[in-house]
């Protein structure tokens, strides 16, 4: 019955947008060019290459870790389409590890009136910081943050429908989506709910998931509050049951909490961000899919930066950005009874360096990451004739990285 | 002090700067002043007095897909910009130092300039002048 709701809820959202977003264009309309009905299609990207030197393993590597073209095309003034293609490593080949082929994005987006839109495809849920602002040009380091690489599974994107809007005489921006839920039986020990994520590909449809999230703009910093709860388990009734676990819209699920705030004034910039993760039913999926999937994790950072240009004036728009950046992050802070506890995911990496824009669009980053992490647990060890854990390690990264 | 105590008390040095910067802040909330027009022979008019309080108004033309920004300018001038994202035609918020899209994250100042990208060309602007206390908004 709940589930013929939300099909019915859903169903009526895609027509209701379709719909409104069907409206004729007025003369209006075309008073304004870049308001036009015409057919426009628009080409973007980003990518960046990065150097990463690991202390403790002795070794480095170079990778064109990301490579990904946008092409949007307005179908008319009311109907766009937005779709952006990855490829991650510069190569995917037959028979080799390693390289990711991915649509990151592909969605329909039906405009309302000027503060609302519908969005309908493959999107990026907005839950955190970095999923909807992921280029290389918007964030500090070389790598993204961990706590939303490995807490929040950002670029995190999956099938549904969102609702997008802009009070008008607040500052606020809300949105509330539905999307296709995550899948349990591929949670990974070590990476939380990373693994379970569908991206698009045969999303069960059985499970799905709430996401919403409030922005208030007040001067010059964004607040953000978000939230996703969602069900991890698509099989059938029965499969379920014979598993041990709940089926269902929000069986066996998956709550977020998350809240952020940015800042950004005369040079300086603040972000922090806090997330937890709650698992309540972590102790059945163990027993059903055997993955040590914890019972809650959370993840926090703050970071400070301030452009060393910016007494000049940001002359020729050239930006250089001095920062540092303490993340802390626990993928296990809560296991259940049949869980085994791995303090190794319990971390703290504070990240230091400086971003320089020679362009808005261009970025050049060197970067330390200096990691900490709670001592090895024993009973995960397999093989015991590999070298002892080290609790402490420093990267280095130097890299370079576009968006247009 | 250990490495663990330092990166602790940073943290809290940070967040008690962060709280003092946003009570700061928080004390000159204000709301977004709207106003609702019609567009007649490809213009649109909006009343001077509208601004005695603010300076920005957010114009919702009625038939046009984006809000318009009206900012008045310290030399008396007003500056109208769509508010529509020069990358992927999102619509803007308005944000305290100026726009901000939501989709790719690129930032706008008050006078329409790119501040952050992706986007690489800066807001368009309309043309405006005053007349019988009517800011006159051109929109061709």
């Amino acid at each position: 019955m709940m589930k013929n709701t939300f099909t019915l809820t859903f169903l009526l959202f895609i027509i209701w947008g379709c719909a409104s977003a069907q409206e004729a264009t007025t003369s209006e309309d075309s008073l304004n060019s870049s308001a036009s009905s015409k057919p426009v299609t628009t080409i973007g990207g980003y990518g960046n290459v990065f150097y990463q030197s690991n202390k403790n393993l002795g070794t480095s590597k170079l990778d064109l870790e990301r490579f990904v073209l946008f092409v949007g095309h307005r179908f008319n003034s009311k109907i766009s389409l937005f779709t952006e293609t990855e490829v991650e490593d510069a190569k995917v080949a037959g028979g080799e590890s390693g390289g990711e082929v991915a649509i990151e994005q592909a969605y329909l987006k039906f405009n309302l009136n000027p503060n609302q839109y519908i969005v309908a495809g493959l999107f990026l849920p907005r839950v955190g910081i970095l999923n909807e602002n992921h280029l290389p040009t918007q964030f500090n380091g070389n790598e993204r943050n961990y706590v939303e690489t490995l807490i929040l599974p950002s670029t995190w994107r999956e099938l549904g429908i969102g609702f997008y809007g802009n009070l008008t005489n607040l500052p606020l921006s809300y949105n509330v989506g539905i999307v296709n839920g995550l899948n349990s039986a591929a949670f990974e020990h070590g990476s939380g709910i990373r693994e379970g994520r569908f991206e698009g590909r045969n999303a069960t449809g059985n499970n799905l998931a709430i996401t919403a999230a409030l922005q208030y703009y007040v001067n010059n910093f964004r607040f953000q509050v978000s939230g996703y709860y969602g069900g991890t388990v698509g099989v059938s009734a029965s499969k379920a049951d014979s598993l041990g676990v709940k089926s269902g819209i929000f069986g066996t699920p998956v709550g977020i909490g998350e809240a952020d705030l940015m800042y950004s004034n005369h040079g300086f910039s603040v972000r922090a961000l806090g997330t937890i993760i709650s698992i309540p039913d972590a102790a059945d999926i163990n027993k059903a899919f055997g993955n040590n999937t914890p019972k809650e994790e959370y993840g926090a950072y703050a970071e400070v930066g301030y452009d060393l240009l910016y007494r000049n004036g940001s002359l020729n728009n050239k930006q250089l950005i001095l920062f540092v950046r303490d993340e802390k992050l626990d993928v296990n802070a809560k296991v259940p009874a049949n869980g085994i506890k791995d303090e190794t995911l319990n971390q703290n990496h504070v990240v230091a360096g400086l971003t320089y824009l020679p362009i808005k669009n261009v970025v050049v980053k060197a970067d330390v990451r200096v990691i900490h992490t709670g001592q090895e647990n024993p009973n995960l060890v397999v093989n015991s004739n590999t070298l002892a854990y080290q609790q402490n390690n420093n990267l280095i990264n130097l890299g370079i990285g576009y968006s247009f | 002090m250990d490495r663990r105590g330092f990166v602790k008390q940073s943290c809290f040095a940070c967040m008690a700067i962060a709280a003092g910067l946003v009570v700061t802040e928080l004390s000159s909330c204000a709301t977004i002043p709207a106003y609702k027009a019609a567009i007649v022979q490809n213009k649109i008019a909006v009343p001077v007095s509208l601004f005695a309080q603010s300076n920005l108004q957010i114009i919702q033309a009625h038939g046009l897909n984006y809000n318009i920004g009206l900012q008045k300018e310290g030399d008396g001038s007003y500056t109208a910009l769509l508010l529509r994202c020069t990358h992927a035609d999102n619509p803007l918020v308005v944000t305290g130092n100026g726009y901000h899209c939501n989709l790719h994250g690129s930032t706008f100042d008050k006078e329409g300039h790119v501040t952050n990208g992706p986007a690489e060309r800066n807001l368009k602007a309309y043309k405006t002048e005053v007349s019988d206390n009517q800011i006159i908004i051109h929109l061709s």
